[in-house]
């Protein structure tokens, strides 16, 4: 069935691109630059920028925006704010790009806003950069309506996180998090709804990256003999907290954020320790267009997208390059932010997230009509601050990589979300 | 063509932040022989300290004194010199080597402090809230750029100008007595454990210019900005400008600033579409390769001290003889 539908998808945007040949071979003269800062020398941070990338492809095979084909310049941030923010100031100054795409860190993120891209008029659009400092930035009017991001924040996770507990009647947890940005802002938010649900938090321990053991983090956590352990923590420490957690005697039953959806992880843990898992993330959608997504994510990377971040750096560089195309050839930067309601519109056509959807929202968009964009995270929407809330899935490790456990729609959510406050 | 301009503004303004950084490095390692592992917390001391005593109100942590930006920038330094001291007093007995540990396990410190100490500088999320001076007056567009280029510009000839003033008074000679021969110096009449905090401090103050600089014009600082990486950066500007020569300094921060931004830009541009994932990865490689090329094959640096000719034949072999005394 999956298979069926993309096929015809592709198809679809085949036909789409061919009909409008007349004015494709217009479309091959001209190329618009867009940016995109990812730490490409970062494991993780490849296949984020990979994902971007397929998403131009895509949208280049749809015909391109306004006639034209779209290039990505791709920058290394190599998670150093300095370098990241001359390599985005290299970006709207030399290649005059309108919309960039990044950072993955908020340390990186933040000063690339504050210091680029608002002084400059460019919309700035992250995967997943999840600090609450955002947020506040908008609220002080600095962000000029200008940043967007499609990471829903650390809250909705956290809340996810705590309901998983609740559901499995878990009396007390430990958590771990990682100590950045992401880590302080989750493990607080996950305490304080553990603690409005009456769970007991036994004990919030911070995790360093880059030490060559964690025990002593690993014994102090183990202390208040916790029913549960949270994780909000990346594969690589995540591996090694995990294993010494395991043989110092600590419980299997394990609730993890979504930066541990990786097979790398349940590699080198072992699927036999992760049976009692729980795993949260915002929404893998339920709509026709995400199986889509994913199937053909599948068949491009020979794999499903399983990494952190992959659904949302796809998401961020469609909604952005829609918005270009709704804001006509030659927009600005704040001409460009205008039109994100217009292409997310909850009113709009529901448009799919591949190249045949992206073909169709063309021709409303050309239309004057509005569309809703139906990503690979959900049907996504900003708030005035350009966050995202999401509905959430719960997800298992199987033998395959990771499977749903459980959704949970929007309304769910926020609702919860509202109980716990 | 404005946009050239315009990068090439921003691209000057972090080089001549990070100048003044390596300068003063060179007066601690250059002239005195101090193997300072810690650049990046004294930098840091100067980026938090400008940013928390000039900022306005924030709810999570410390900070909204809002003073006067000059007067955040100076006590931003005054904050890098008091942490000199304290460090000074504790491990300027150390030599060489040792130094470098003691110095390097301080600047972990002062990031991991930041990081976890959310009331005092707003942990890992970093600290915003700071309004860059005469914005309101200039936008923050092309002109408040060129503006602030030429403030640090202005520090950056300053500072360079006290330095070479400094290495050729007295004092400066002083300096490198002890770096060739501390026994030596002792002999004469001359405390070198004052004389090396002093050079230590001094350093440090202008580490924390920078920094302070460094915070200002990104607005934002968080512990990602403050990592070994940056210890490791200036360093490396010193080593290939020429260790001892101010401006050696200054030409390697240029150089090796340059060298990390245009191979990014380049293999961006030029590197086939199937390798641009992998040319972080490549960038690194490229720089490490200029930096050993340059141990290898020309230790003394692009711009070699200029030494007076009683030291010029001595020099390589007293800094092997001295650190065999530790």
């Amino acid at each position: 069935m999956t298979h069926r539908t993309t096929r015809a998808g592709l198809a679809l945007g085949l036909a789409a691109g061919i009909t409008s040949l007349g004015g494709a071979a217009l479309a091959q003269d001209c190329t618009t630059k867009i940016g995109a800062v990812l730490p490409t020398s970062v494991d993780w941070g490849k296949p984020i920028a990979a994902t971007a990338q397929y998403a131009v492809d895509l949208v280049n095979e749809a015909g391109g925006v306004a006639g034209c084909q779209i290039e990505m310049v791709l920058r290394d941030s190599q998670v150093d704010p300095k370098v990241g923010v001359d390599a985005a100031k290299a970006l709207v100054d030399l290649d005059g790009v309108k919309v960039l795409l990044g950072a993955v860190s908020s340390g990186v993120s933040m000063p690339i806003l504050t210091s680029v891209t608002a002084p400059a008029d460019v919309v700035q659009m992250s995967c997943c950069s999840s600090s609450t400092a955002f947020t506040a930035l908008s609220q002080e009017g600095k962000t000029k309506g200008l940043f967007f991001r499609t990471f829903a924040t650390s809250g909705v996770q956290a809340a996810v996180g705590a309901m998983v507990a609740r559901d499995k009647g878990y009396k007390s947890v430990a958590i771990l998090y990682k100590n950045d940005d992401w880590g302080q802002d989750i493990g607080k938010l996950v305490a304080a709804d553990l603690a409005s649900l009456g769970i007991e938090v036994t004990g919030s321990v911070a995790i360093n990256d880059g030490q060559a053991s964690f025990r002593a983090e690993v014994t102090e956590a183990l202390k208040g003999n916790p029913d549960a352990l949270y994780m909000a923590l990346y594969p690589k420490e995540g591996t090694a907290v995990v294993r010494e957690w395991i043989s110092l005697g600590g419980t299997q039953k394990m609730i993890v954020a979504n930066a541990l959806k990786s097979d790398e992880f349940r590699d080198n843990v072992g699927l036999q320790y992760l049976g009692d898992t729980v795993g949260t993330d915002t929404a893998s959608p339920r709509s026709e267009s995400a199986s889509a997504f994913v199937a053909q994510y599948t068949a491009k990377f020979d794999g499903p997208p399983n990494g952190p971040g992959l659904s949302n750096s796809y998401d961020a560089t469609m909604i952005a390059l829609l918005a270009m195309e709704a804001a006509g050839k030659d927009a600005t930067g704040p001409e460009i932010a205008a039109m994100i309601g217009k292409v997310t519109d909850p009113e709009g056509t529901p448009v799919t997230a591949d190249a045949a959807g992206f073909a169709m929202a063309k021709e409303i968009l050309a239309s004057g009509g509005s569309v809703q964009y139906q990503g690979a995270t959900g049907n996504v929407r900003f708030d005035a601050n350009g966050d995202v809330s999401a509905p959430a899935v719960t997800w298992g490790f199987t033998a395959e990589g990771n499977a749903e456990l459980q959704y949970i729609t929007l309304e769910e959510v926020d609702a919860f979300m509202a109980s716990v406050k | 063509m404005i946009g050239i301009i315009s990068y090439l503004v921003f691209f000057a303004t972090v080089a001549g932040i990070l100048s003044i950084a390596v300068l003063g490095l060179n007066l601690q390692w250059g002239n005195t022989g101090l193997f300072n592992g810690g650049v990046v917390a004294f930098f840091g001391a100067g980026a938090y300290g400008t940013l928390i005593l000039g900022g306005t109100a924030q709810a999570d942590h410390l900070g909204g004194f809002e003073l006067p930006y000059l007067l955040a920038l100076l006590g931003g330094m005054v904050i890098a010199g008091l942490m000199a001291w304290l460090v000074g007093v504790l491990t300027l007995r150390l030599r060489h080597d040792y130094l470098a540990i003691a110095t390097f396990g301080v600047a972990v410190a002062f990031e991991n402090l930041m990081r976890n100490a959310e009331g005092l500088a707003g942990g890992a999320k970093g600290l915003r809230g700071f309004e860059r001076p005469l914005r309101a007056w200039l936008g923050d567009g092309f002109s408040y750029n060129l503006l602030f280029l030429a403030f640090v510009l202005v520090l950056l000839i300053a500072t360079y100008l006290f330095l070479e003033t400094l290495i050729r008074s007295p004092f400066g000679r002083l300096l490198r007595a002890i770096r060739e021969d501390e026994t030596a110096a002792q002999s004469l009449g001359k405390s070198p454990s004052r004389v090396r905090l002093i050079s230590f401090i001094t350093g440090s103050v202008i580490m924390g210019l920078a920094g302070g600089l460094y915070a200002t014009f990104y607005a934002f600082i968080s512990p990602q900005d403050v990592l070994p990486i940056l210890t490791f950066q200036i360093w490396a500007m010193l080593i290939v400008g020429g260790a001892g020569n101010n401006r050696g300094a200054i030409a390697g921060a240029f150089l090796i600033w340059g060298a990390w931004t245009a191979s990014g830009w380049a293999l961006s541009r030029f590197a086939p579409l199937d390798v641009q994932l992998y040319t972080g990865s490549i960038q690194f490689i490229l720089i490490g390769f200029v930096i050993v090329g340059m141990l290898l094959w020309r230790p003394q640096g692009l711009f070699p001290e200029r030494l007076v000719v009683s030291q010029s034949r001595r020099t390589k072999d007293v800094s092997q003889s001295g650190r065999r005394k530790t």
